[in-house]
């Protein structure tokens, strides 16, 4: 059972939220799971776009009142 | 598969800056190796002695709203995106050695971001099978 790494990157514009996530995929290994919340309303299609190339998985996206959660299982280091 | 963007920036206003500081640092976030060429007016932009980079005139009336935007949604300025995006990716920045010349500036006068004074081939063998945007 991998870690939960939460990254804050609400009130973060593009492409803050995605370097935000690099940071943390940078010091993360593969079980460990990244929650993503973030404002900037480019980020559900960036977060996927960066699953794609880095070969994680978008395991859900989420918006409530003030942000959006996007939780990424970590597949690939 | 890791990518390679390769951004020659040639314009030096304020706009023009902006994106290259985004796209670098996105760039970079998808652990894409980015080499920036610097020629033309964006010499001025990487300068050890720095000065405010203009806007173009037709903009000028609109720089207000976009500084005052930009402050709102946190957005860091273009030096500090490059910044960081050297900091934790591959990320290489080379002044043209034509400019350099012309200008009479060796590598102590240009800012410490950069990595090297470089000419036109040493970057396009930098950049080849890769994708090339030119700012």
């Amino acid at each position: 059972m991998g870690k939960r790494i939460v990254v804050d990157a609400r009130g973060s514009s593009c492409p803050g939220p995605i370097v935000e996530l690099s940071k943390a995929y940078r010091n993360a290994a593969v079980g460990d799971v990244i929650e993503l919340w973030a404002t900037d309303p480019g980020v559900k299609a960036d977060t996927q776009a960066w699953a794609e190339k880095t070969k994680n998985k978008i395991e859900s996206i989420k918006e409530d009142q003030d942000k959006i959660i996007i939780v990424i299982d970590i597949e690939n280091r | 598969m890791m990518g390679k963007l390769s951004i020659i920036m040639f314009s030096g206003t304020m706009d023009k800056f902006i994106p290259l500081g985004v796209l670098s640092s996105a760039a970079s976030a998808l652990g894409d190796e980015v080499n920036i060429f610097v020629t033309g007016f964006a010499l001025l932009g990487f300068m050890k002695e720095k000065k405010p980079l203009p806007f173009p005139d037709e903009f000028k009336d609109m720089a207000p709203a976009l500084e005052e935007g930009m402050k709102r949604t946190n957005t860091k300025s273009w030096y500090d995106m490059l910044k960081e995006a050297k900091e934790s990716g591959n990320v290489k920045i080379y002044v043209c050695s034509l400019m350099a010349s012309i200008f009479n500036l060796s590598k102590n006068d240009l800012d410490p971001i950069v990595d090297d004074i470089v000419g036109a081939t040493t970057f396009l063998t930098q950049a080849e099978n890769g994708m090339v945007l030119f700012i």
